[in-house]
């Protein structure tokens, strides 16, 4: 059974390998067309040279990654091509792609095949499992400090975010509930479900406010960078335990608050149109105000 | 217990994977229903449920899907701010070499998930035990989203089959007829 076994795994792994390195050929001359028609005909050779000099670098990109994929926790044993910092639809292989408008859900465009055949090998596909983990965990870490901490480098604070994602924001509601339900006293339950539920549907309806007021953001985006504008108050909630006096507690929850705001404010005024811009912010700093209260509340 | 599946007559091209996928929706059901049996939290039941359909959904998405199936998807925003799906699936080639027991195991495994999370659904509701339709909520939004996901990879995968298998078709005709006018 096992040496059945050995043979066809080799040869479809060769396979992949042969497929594998036929794309890299492929794709390289490709990238560098642009370059060598600008370029004068006398600086040919070192473009001619700088392919081959890519395919060696991915072909040991690719033993790299395939020694680091031997964990044998992760699993996979499909070879490994270098990886781009983030998934582009300029693949070699067939991608489709549906257009929806940000005023919620426009019917679908044309589905763009690209290059379909030309090479079956993903950059994002055949990528190890401890890479897909690491460029999510970056791209939260990443979204927290644009969204929540004062940056110089950030373009734009009322451009929402571009690499939006949710599980950020998931693990802070979570968070939240958890600390609340930890610091009460009686019916933890009762209160980590309340919170758990207000802070969900809170983030739902006031998306739904913000688009309802013809602003122009997807419901996923806002839906993640109001949640990421929570991580203030998590970061009051856990200083709120170290010390229970009223006073501590108020102005820590005041400090966080304010922080909790002044994140939260750029993207929903930039949403929608000036004359509503008060209607928007509102109801978002009363829902930080309630939860801040229910940290203040907790003893 | 992937000893004993190696020696099953079909094997599994991925069985690191394919236990994976099925762990993390197993233990969920199976935290889920036997926890309350006994110790009486809802927090913490609560919040290891969620977490193992979050982990369910995570490897799905980004691990089972690619390994299993060649199926991808995801939400990209791009210059302009719409919202761009994107739904990837290797190609022909590619796609015929990847095993079929691992493809069963996948696209069963995805669509039993929301129908045994329904029904213990609907056990809560006759329960009364109300709290436990938020863990029900949220592990049905995390499973149906990726039922969508790869349903729609998968036709989109189909359409592009029939689209080259059309082009080709067409390409070869052509040259009939070329070469049958050169002639």
């Amino acid at each position: 059974m096992l040496s059945e076994r050995t043979p066809l795994q080799s040869t479809a792994q060769a396979d992949i390998d042969e497929i594998e390195s036929l794309f890299s050929i492929s794709v390289q001359p490709a990238r560098l067309e642009v370059p060598a028609a600008a370029v004068v005909p006398e600086r040919k050779p070192s473009v001619a040279l700088a392919p081959e000099r890519k395919q060696q670098q991915q072909q040991q990109q690719q033993y790299v990654n395939k020694s680091s994929s031997s964990n044998p926790q992760q699993g996979p044993s499909i070879p490994v091509s270098y990886v781009p910092p983030r998934p582009t639809p300029d693949y070699g292989s067939s991608s489709s792609s549906s257009y929806i408008t940000g005023a919620g859900g426009g019917g679908g465009g044309p589905a763009a095949v690209v290059g379909f055949g030309s090479g079956p090998v993903y950059n994002t596909l055949t990528e190890p499992v401890w890479e897909t983990l690491k460029r999510d965990v970056m791209r939260v870490v990443n979204n927290l400090r644009n969204v929540v901490f004062p940056n110089p480098y950030r373009e734009d604070p009322g451009k929402p975010l571009r690499d939006w994602d949710l599980w950020g924001p998931f693990f802070f509601i979570i968070f939240m509930a958890l600390a609340l339900s930890y610091s009460a006293t009686t019916d933890r339950s009762k209160v980590f479900a309340v919170v758990f539920a207000t802070l969900s549907v809170g983030a739902i309806v006031l998306t739904l406010n913000v688009q309802l007021l013809g602003g122009t953001i997807i419901f996923l985006q806002s839906l993640s960078l109001l949640g990421y504008c929570l991580f203030p108050l998590d970061v009051g909630a856990i200083v709120c335990l170290a010390n229970s006096s009223k006073l501590y507690r108020s102005l820590v929850v005041l400090l966080s608050l304010a922080w909790s705001s002044w994140a939260a404010y750029p993207f929903v005024s930039t949403a929608v149109p000036s004359s509503r811009k008060a209607l928007a912010i509102y109801p978002v700093l009363l829902l930080y105000i309630a939860v801040g209260f229910l940290v203040l509340a907790n003893n | 217990m992937v000893i004993s599946w190696q020696a099953e007559g079909e094997q599994y091209g991925h069985p690191a994977v394919c236990f994976f996928t099925v762990l993390f929706k197993f233990s969920a059901l199976a935290f889920y229903v036997l926890f309350s049996i006994f110790v009486q939290s809802f927090v913490i039941q609560f919040v290891v449920t969620v977490l193992l359909v979050a982990l369910d959904f995570w490897t799905v998405k980004n691990v089972s899907g690619r390994i299993l199936v060649g199926l991808r998807w995801w939400n990209e925003v791009n210059d302009q701010g719409e919202s761009v799906w994107h739904y990837e699936s290797l190609d022909q080639q590619t796609l015929e070499t990847l095993n079929k027991k691992d493809a069963w195991l996948f696209w069963w495994s995805l669509y039993l998930t929301p129908v045994a999370w329904v029904a213990l659904g609907i056990v809560a509701v006759i329960k009364f035990n109300l709290d436990y339709l938020l863990v029900v909520g949220v592990a049905l939004v995390l499973s149906i989203a990726n039922i969508i996901g790869f349903t729609k990879c998968r036709k989109d995968a189909k359409k592009q089959i029939q689209q080259f298998a059309s082009q080709t078709v067409a390409s070869h005709m052509a040259s009939t007829l070329q070469s049958a006018f050169s002639v």
